[in-house]
């Protein structure tokens, strides 16, 4: 009759402590309700070409090309080149690398466009590949493809005249300023 | 229909041409937004400074081929080759048949042959330019060598010409003068030409 009782009251504490142990066990939950807003869009920025002149600032949309000293004999900075001679005038030219990155669109290629931001010096005519700007806006590029780099001449037409006679100045630092606008086709 | 009803229905109408009207104006919106071609601009900035330059080139003389004008090898170019082949002083020999060969005096013997200069000039105002020239080594003893009968030396440019024009051709004729003791031997010289703006 003891031991029955002794049993009864283990059991009773082991069911005790069972329940207890449940008892302790505490969890909790939670949730994160995440968006995101995936926007199309396109960026251009200017590379610097194997063969070209090192660009300042390459890799932004905001690059810059020095050709240094030019002449129509002289020696040439590292990069540019002369390719063509003439009594009116010389051209000099360098290359340089166009990259487009699209996200989110469908389209598979895009327009380039170039333009002076103002009008060209006396005695220089600027051209990309084969196109010579103005300020207006011009098309360089009709299927650009996106994501690589695109290599583009950038020629500089100097007239050979003396300043003053319808030649560029001498001896002085001559800059110009070339928009690009890339449309997603 | 009752004019309960008429009303319902007029009241149901309005509030389905407003939102006809806001559907439609946000699907122009929409349209409109995915219409508008994505862009993006950059701007590339060039510097330059111009110099003023001139060059001389060598050409060959329209009576290229005729005695007195042998070709010029790279003609055209500012480094060319002039070959006046093999002279002796007995017998007027000399085996080039575009050169000129004449004894000068009693005891020398002279080879010559003429060529063109032209000298073009950019970016510059300066009229006219003058030209020099200088052998690069001492010819051997009694042999002396002359543009236009005036002798060149490897210590000094000689003066040629004063004022020569620019992208004219200037015709030049180079003579070596060998008397007739100078033993058998090549007689090779570089020559220097200056052009020099004035």
């Amino acid at each position: 009759m003891l031991n029955k009782r002794k049993s009864i009251r283990n059991l009773a504490l082991a069911v005790l402590l069972t329940s207890a142990s449940a008892l302790a066990q505490t969890t909790a939950s939670g949730v994160i309700n995440a968006t995101l807003v995936n926007k199309n869009g396109i960026s251009l920025q200017f590379d610097t070409d194997a063969s070209g002149v090192t660009l300042g600032a390459s890799g932004t949309a905001a690059a810059s090309v020095n050709f240094g000293v030019i002449s129509a004999f002289g020696p040439l900075a590292g990069g540019v080149t002369r390719p063509v001679v003439t009594a009116a005038n010389f051209t000099v030219r360098t290359i340089f690398d166009v990259q487009v990155i699209q996200g989110g669109l469908t389209s598979t290629s895009y327009t380039l466009t170039a333009n002076l931001a103002a009008a060209a010096p006396t005695g220089f005519a600027y051209k990309v590949d084969t196109v010579t700007l103005t300020t207006a806006a011009q098309t360089i590029q009709t299927t650009g493809t996106y994501n690589t780099d695109v290599a583009h001449n950038l020629d500089l037409v100097v007239s050979t005249a003396a300043p003053g006679a319808g030649g560029p100045a001498t001896g002085t630092p001559i800059t110009a300023t070339i928009n690009f606008t890339a449309t997603a086709n | 229909m009752d004019e309960t009803a008429k009303y319902r229905m007029k009241t149901y109408c309005n509030i389905g041409w407003k939102n006809a009207l806001l559907l439609l104006g946000a699907a122009l919106c929409l349209i409109a937004t995915s219409a508008s071609a994505q862009t993006s601009a950059g701007q590339l900035t060039i510097t330059m400074n111009v110099q003023s330059s001139i060059s001389l080139i060598f050409q060959n003389n329209p009576a290229v081929g005729t005695p007195g004008f042998c070709p010029l090898t790279n003609s055209g170019t500012n480094n060319v080759g002039l070959d006046l082949g093999t002279a002796s002083f007995p017998g007027n020999f000399h085996t080039s048949p575009c050169v000129n060969y004449q004894h000068v005096g009693g005891a020398l013997y002279e080879v010559s042959s003429a060529f063109d200069v032209v000298v073009s000039k950019a970016n510059s105002s300066s009229p006219n330019y003058r030209l020099a020239a200088e052998i690069s080594t001492a010819p051997p003893a009694n042999v002396t060598w002359l543009i236009n009968n005036v002798a060149l030396s490897n210590t000094a440019f000689t003066t040629l010409d004063a004022t020569d024009n620019y992208s004219g051709a200037v015709t030049k004729t180079l003579q070596v003068q060998v008397k007739n003791n100078v033993p058998a031997q090549v007689l090779l010289e570089t020559i220097t030409f200056l052009a020099t703006a004035n």
